[in-house]
């Protein structure tokens, strides 16, 4: 070369920038792996005592007696089940109709603001859903929902189990349904994005026939959306199983298995608050807490992996 | 056959099109009646904040530190202690979600670990904050056999970390080809194309993850618990336990004390306010974004 | 310099020879800023650029004409070798910048690129103020102080004929300007660092007819000081602007000539058809 190799890549220089730079940021991404790892690992670590002294039988024991020192996980994981399940049974339908409405129903004008103020709702902190089921929600539910509801479907032969006890206005069912209210505006973020990414000729010609609106939505938008909404409620799901401030206002925090929706119980969350200040490290019940802790991110991670994969797969369904 | 069929059909599809259109008019009633439900909530929420709040919320209550119940306490402490606490979480955790969505949206196409690791920070994005809180514990409060704001900071860290990374990449990836060839054909190495180019593009979106990501800490009280634990004393330390506006809420809000659950009520207003116009403007900042 | 670049043809690939031959040492010609021989480009399994071997004299404005997808954009994002952004792209051959070669792994392509500059369709300001989007390119080659970066910003500027429409408002932001404003900044951005070569690709089809007169009549003063390569879909561009133009298609090089020649007396057929409208 004749020239003075101007265009040769000199191996000092800028060079190094490039790889500098991927590497740095490369590093970034694997700190988000690691936290998972981490988490993971600490989690199971620290629960290992209380896994090796109970076995199996943690999973399957609902006591929880700090004088014996005997814990089980049954009763907490009971109640974040059931109140999560409350909590999806009434949000979805909610979602839903949110959803529809800010797709379909509502004109320009309103759906915006009510758009925003659907997100509004989802961005409250959850502490504050806990102190406004603790002194709005709980007084309604003992006076007004629950003596009406034990009166009635108590006396009802099969339903009685589920309706008896006393009015307390806490319970798995005011927990139930304050998620339903957080969770709500997470679903239905997910089906308003479904819904509006549907290309619009689909919709039209299905008007176009002379459809209704509901026909279009249950016939049409439903069906060709159904991955990504499943994955949208499973998304609700793992919040609502992981919530503790609002829960621990109004469940009750009663280590109690009972039929009915009005008992007293508790969630792994709210346990694991409530519990933790009182659990010295290093002892049993602490560990036992952390065993706690890990089932729940194995619930909830399965819960929102699930969810990942069904809207990723709704996702390239739909493009 | 055919033809009496297609005469006869009008009148039986009016009785079907009656059910049709019932059907819609049943479903329009419940799907507004359930957005009434959600806003009647939102509503009643933020009703019973300011009824109930607002007048605690005095010049007094801002200015003096946390006391004993009946001690004619204020807010102060938890407040500068939040404040602290969510500032330099969002200082630790912003360049690392920015940087690891760079990676994603600009090195991540088609790898297998970017994947992993978008998977994995999406995942993040939902998961129980009280476990962030477990977990900060068992590494940096119970090896150090003390509480600490600095654990409390890592704790709220973690969380803005997969809310900046899914905001960054979302945006990185709007940015369009023409303006990152535009870049490198000015012979713009391709980590400045990124900084000095695509990330300026995007900075309004980004901005506005990392406010939403603002908002979501500001008012997170499970990851605290069992990190900076709340602090009735002032103290400004990050080695010591640091007060927090939710930890006072969880644990003025239960409290016999009427003064205290005044406290608690004026709390909640203060961070519901300040998150909610966080949101509105973030989601304003990202509208304007748009012309 | 033409003996040490002579066409090595390849067995099994079509070459070109008699579509350069003549032409490339034409008297009246000058000596070639770019020079491509045989070269190949492959996207993935599909093959864009079939032994290509062609020449861009210095100072001169030389217009790649050919319908859609015959390669002519291609042939230019691999005289900057912006086709090393994407992976599955590849180009085998010789391409000679001045008499070196600019395929292959020690090239900096950067510092290629601050030689041999673009512009592209559509305007592509960058998210900030007239005047950084023109200091952009100068400040990753040189550094310049205050004064000096000014009066390179204003040359830049006044040598697209936009400082006059600019000079009250170099710190807003360059969106604010029109699109023909925004591509002359574009090419006033490219000029500032310099280079020896500018590559343009279809720089007028996103702009008014009034705006496009004056990047047409922009290249006139250019081509004093740059070697200009143009793409373009204009058949009347080309004939207007170009001194040499070279007609692809299907990924070949059917013909280049002189523009006055090319557009009267074509000597492929393929060519004949292109320019009377018969096909693309």
């Amino acid at each position: 070369m004749t020239t003075d190799a101007s265009l040769a890549g000199a191996p000092t220089g800028r060079s190094w920038g490039d790889p500098a730079f991927a590497g740095i940021v490369r590093a970034c991404g694997l700190v988000v792996l690691l936290l998972i790892g981490g988490i993971i690992a600490v989690m199971l670590a620290g629960g290992r005592q209380a896994f090796s002294t109970f076995g199996w039988g943690f999973l399957s024991s609902s006591a929880w007696n700090p004088v014996l020192d005997h814990y089980g996980a049954l009763t907490a994981v009971f109640g974040t089940v059931v109140t999560a399940a409350i909590g999806l049974v009434v949000a979805v339908p909610l979602a839903f109709g949110v959803a529809f409405c800010l797709t379909e129903m509502a004109p320009a004008w309103l759906s915006g603001p009510l758009g925003i103020a659907v997100e509004l709702l989802a961005a409250v902190p959850s502490i504050i859903f806990g102190m406004w089921g603790f002194f709005v929600i709980v007084p309604v539910m003992a006076h007004d929902i629950q003596p009406p509801l034990i009166h009635t479907l108590g006396h009802v032969r099969l339903l009685h189990p589920f309706f008896s006890g006393a009015p307390f206005g806490t319970g798995l069912l005011t927990a139930g349904l304050i998620l339903a209210v957080m969770v709500t505006p997470f679903i239905a973020a997910v089906m308003r994005d479904v819904f509006n990414s549907m290309p619009p000729v689909l919709k039209e010609s299905a008007y176009g026939l002379g459809s209704t609106r509901w026909d279009v939505m249950r016939q049409v938008v439903l069906p060709w959306s159904r991955t990504a909404v499943i994955g949208g409620i499973m998304l609700g799901l793992g919040r609502a199983l992981g919530e503790t401030m609002a829960v621990t206002f109004v469940i009750g925090n009663t280590n109690r298995i009972s039929a009915s929706l009005f008992s007293p119980g508790n969630t792994i969350a709210s346990l694991i608050a409530l519990e933790f200040p009182e659990s010295p490290a290093g002892s049993l019940k602490l560990s036992a807490l952390l065993a706690l802790g890990f089932i729940l991110m194995v619930i909830s991670f399965v819960t929102l992996a699930c969810s990942r994969l069904l809207l990723r797969a709704g996702r390239t369904a739909r493009h | 056959m055919s033809a009496t069929a297609a005469m006869k059909a009008p009148t039986r599809d009016l009785g079907l099109l009656r059910r049709r259109r019932a059907a819609d008019m049943v479903a329009t009633v419940l799907c507004f009646a359930a957005t009434l439900v959600v806003l009647a909530a939102l509503a009643s929420i933020l009703w019973t904040l300011v009824a109930n709040g607002i007048g605690g919320l005095t010049l007094r209550t801002l200015t003096r530190v946390t006391a004993p119940a009946g001690g004619n306490g204020g807010l102060l402490n938890p407040l500068v202690g939040s404040v602290i606490q969510v500032a330099l979480a969002t200082l630790l955790g912003t360049p690392i979600g920015l940087l690891a969505g760079i990676y994603l949206a600009e090195y991540g196409t088609g790898s297998a670990v970017a994947n992993a690791v978008r998977f994995v920070s999406d995942m993040l994005l939902s998961a129980p904050s009280i476990l962030v809180g477990l977990f900060v514990y068992l590494v940096l409060v119970a090896p150090f056999h003390h509480f600490s704001g600095w654990a409390g900071v890592v704790a709220l860290a973690i969380l803005v970390v997969p809310i900046v990374v899914r905001t960054s990449e979302d945006m990185l990836r709007l940015v369009p080809l023409s303006m990152r060839e535009a870049a490198a054909a000015l012979g713009a190495p391709h980590w400045k194309v990124v900084l000095l180019v695509c990330v300026r593009a995007a900075r309004r979106g980004m901005m506005t993850g990392v406010l939403l990501a603002v908002a979501r800490i500001s008012g997170e009280t499970a990851p605290l618990l069992f990190t900076s634990l709340g602090n009735l004393n002032w103290s400004l330390s990050l080695n010591r336990s640091m007060a927090s506006l939710p930890v006072t809420i969880y644990q003025y809000a239960g409290s016999p004390a009427d003064d205290w659950v005044q406290l608690a009520w004026t709390a909640a207003l203060l961070i519901t306010v300040g998150v909610l116009l966080i949101n509105i403007a973030a989601r304003l900042g990202l509208r304007g974004g748009d012309r | 310099m033409d003996d040490r670049t002579a066409p090595r043809p390849l067995p099994g690939m079509s070459f070109q020879a008699t579509a350069t031959a003549g032409t490339s040492t034409s008297p009246g010609t000058a000596r070639p800023m770019i020079s491509t021989r045989n070269l190949d480009f492959h996207y993935g399994a599909s093959q864009a650029l079939k032994g290509i071997s062609l020449d861009f004299p210095a100072r001169q404005v030389t217009g790649l004409i050919g319908p859609s997808g015959c390669g002519k954009s291609t042939l230019l994002r691999v005289l900057n070798r912006m086709y090393d952004l994407y992976p599955g792209q590849r180009a085998t051959g010789e391409v000679l910048l001045d008499g070196e070669t600019i395929i292959g792994p020690h090239v900096d392509a950067n510092r290629l690129r601050s030689r041999v500059g673009m512009v592209f369709q559509k305007p592509t300001p960058f998210p900030m103020s007239v005047e950084s989007n023109v200091a952009f390119g100068i400040r990753l080659h040189e550094r310049l102080g205050r004064a000096d970066m000014a009066a390179r910003i204003e040359d830049a500027l006044r040598r697209v004929a936009l400082w006059n429409e600019v000079k009250d408002r170099l710190r807003t932001s360059a969106t604010s300007l029109s699109g023909g404003q925004q591509q002359r900044l574009c090419i006033a951005r490219t000029i500032a660092t310099r280079p020896e070569v500018i590559l343009l690709d279809e720089p007028t089809s996103a702009l008014d007819p009034i705006s496009t007169a004056r990047i047409e009549e922009l290249l006139d003063e250019l081509k004093q000081d740059f070697t200009i390569a143009i793409v373009t879909h204009n058949l009347q561009q080309a004939a207007r602007c170009a001194d040499r133009v070279a007609f692809f298609y299907m990924g070949e090089l059917v013909e280049v000539d002189e523009a006055s020649r090319l557009f009267t007396t074509p000597r492929q057929k393929r060519t004949q058809d292109y320019i009377t409208g018969r096909f693309g």
